[in-house]
């Protein structure tokens, strides 16, 4: 098998004195993705939707259950919805955040 | 978010372009929790929520 | 007057370029930034990462592809440069580009996968003539430091992964425990000394092209059975290591991989058997029932589905068989997926774009 040489230039040692640098290149992405805006709040809960987007692991059910039942009792909140993603760990089906859109709010979080 | 992930939570915001976002924080696990526990998780969202849902 | 000829039209890098004083001063501005994996890296100078790109037809702006939860693009000069950090010559950079390409395909689930608390790495496994021309060696060591090659295309990997997507342990990176492969986790195939055809070809890669595959993977499972010929009771031990995966870790059917050496190799191929003998062999024998979980401390979550039968693999087509691995040691493993078949594994062709799309708005 033939040997392949490097193909890039290895340089000299500059002579004493000679002020030796490295130009060196940043490795990150350095464009950043620009921000979305936060949708406006309701001034109230009460007789809204509430959507729930549940990661489905253990505990959620539980979890959910006592929200549900403390936003109707304490905020009035008509309607909750609960949804569950189809991956765990992936963000949530298109289907969902297009639904959502009719909820008043949604939550939706990160656990385990 | 469970106590676990606000860093996670928070670097996400960054990354997404919204660095002030603010989220209820929860404790962690959730998956061993027992039913009290989760009650009282319930609890800590809406009193946290309170802000965070509604226009002040 | 002096007269320049400018030879070629280089498009520039676009990258910001610092100043820095030695190779000592540029570890420390590196490791400073959180841009390593904790090891030394190789100074990226223009003059490298342009060597990269040449050797690989690719201008900086070039799109390799984009990741879609943060919709962020993966660009081949900031590949490029990640590449030589971690050791790369320019013949690595294909390799590297590839292995991203195929990451970025939805199915990989790559956002999900380098952020779980799973901690999985990313195994990738080389195909093709391209083993030979960038010197891979698929024996002795094939899943530790078996050479320079497939040590530094994981490396760049792995990089590319902390400094364009923000995989940082604490960070996006939520891994509990992670394992050594995430420093670098990539072998190549022995191709030359099995009669089955090799996994790329297996997967749809034409043959005689060079490929990879990617797999959201765990740490490497050995096994060991030097005391047969019979391959059911050679393979009904690679079986036996999925099922206790199964109940030790995760029960979820995916992709797993099986790596088979040499010495188990030949009295399986000498019997007659290929590798889809071997997938579907496994499908049959690597389940186990839910009820099992209770002999391992997992009872409370039985519930009512004691009886259910959970399959290692969806379907046989679903196990990844690598010839590797050195001549001598009746020794194999298993290689489990990160968390059933959220991911799928991804085969891609180096060089050629086989049915690729433009990535959608």
């Amino acid at each position: 098998m033939r040997q392949r040489r490097p193909c890039y230039k290895v340089t000299e040692p500059e002579p004493k004195g000679q002020l030796m640098t490295l130009r060196v290149l940043d490795p990150t992405n350095e464009s950043r993705a620009v921000g979305g805006k936060l949708a406006p709040r309701p001034h109230s809960l009460q007789g809204k939707t509430v959507g729930f987007i549940s990661n489905g692991k253990e505990g959620t059910k539980g979890y959910f259950t006592h929200l549900d039942r403390l936003l109707r009792q304490e905020f009035g909140v008509a309607e909750v919805v609960w949804r569950t993603k189809s991956n765990y760990s992936a963000p949530a089906d298109a289907y969902l955040i297009d639904e959502l859109k009719r909820w008043h709010a949604v939550v939706a979080g990160v656990g385990d | 978010m469970t106590t676990r992930f606000v860093s996670a939570a928070e670097l996400m915001c960054r990354v997404l372009g919204v660095p002030d976002y603010r989220f209820v924080v929860i404790g962690h696990p959730i998956s061993s929790a027992g039913d009290a526990e989760l009650a009282e998780y319930a609890r800590a969202t809406v009193e946290q929520a309170r802000g965070l849902l509604m226009a002040a | 007057m002096e007269a320049t000829v400018q030879l070629t039209n280089k498009p520039p890098l676009t990258s910001k370029v610092y100043d820095v004083a030695d190779f000592a001063a540029a570890q420390e501005l590196y490791h400073s930034s959180g841009w390593t994996d904790g090891l030394p890296v190789v100074p990226p100078t223009e003059a490298a990462v342009e060597a990269c790109l040449a050797w690989a037809g690719m201008t900086p702006d070039q799109l390799i592809g984009v990741e879609p939860v943060r919709a962020q693009t993966i660009t081949a000069e900031k590949l490029a440069i990640n590449a030589v950090m971690a050791g790369c010559l320019p013949m690595h950079f294909p390799v590297v580009a590839t292995v991203w390409q195929a990451m970025l395909k939805e199915e990989f689930l790559l956002h999900g996968v380098t952020s779980s608390t799973g901690g999985c790495a990313v195994l990738v496994i080389i195909n093709g003539p391209v083993r030979r021309e960038i010197g891979a060696d698929a024996t002795f060591n094939a899943l530790g430091n078996s050479d320079r090659a497939t040590s530094v295309i994981g490396r760049a990997v792995r990089l590319a992964l902390i400094n364009l997507l923000d995989v940082r342990p604490g960070g996006i990176d939520r891994s509990t425990l992670g394992h050594p492969g995430k420093f670098s986790y990539c072998l190549a195939e022995d191709e030359e000394d099995t009669t089955w055809q090799p996994l790329s070809v297996l997967r749809g890669i034409p043959e005689g092209a060079s490929a990879v595959t990617v797999m959201a993977a765990m740490a490497p499972r050995q096994v060991m059975n030097e005391w047969t010929n019979d391959p059911k009771e050679i393979l009904e031990t690679f079986a036996a290591e999925m099922r206790a995966n199964q109940l030790h870790y995760s029960i979820y059917g995916g992709n797993y991989a099986i790596v088979i050496p040499k010495q188990l190799r030949e009295p399986i191929q000498r019997a007659g058997w290929s590798k889809q003998d071997i997938g579907e062999f496994l499908f049959e024998r690597a389940r186990v029932r839910r009820g099992e979980w209770a002999g391992v401390g997992k009872g409370s979550i039985v519930r009512d589905r004691a009886d259910k039968i959970h399959p290692a693999l969806e379907s046989a087509e679903h196990l990844l068989v690598v010839a590797a691995g050195g001549p001598a040691g009746g020794f194999g493993a298993i290689i489990p997926p990160w968390m059933g078949s959220k991911t799928k594994a991804v085969t891609a062709a180096i060089g050629a774009c086989v049915d690729c799309e433009p990535p959608k708005d």
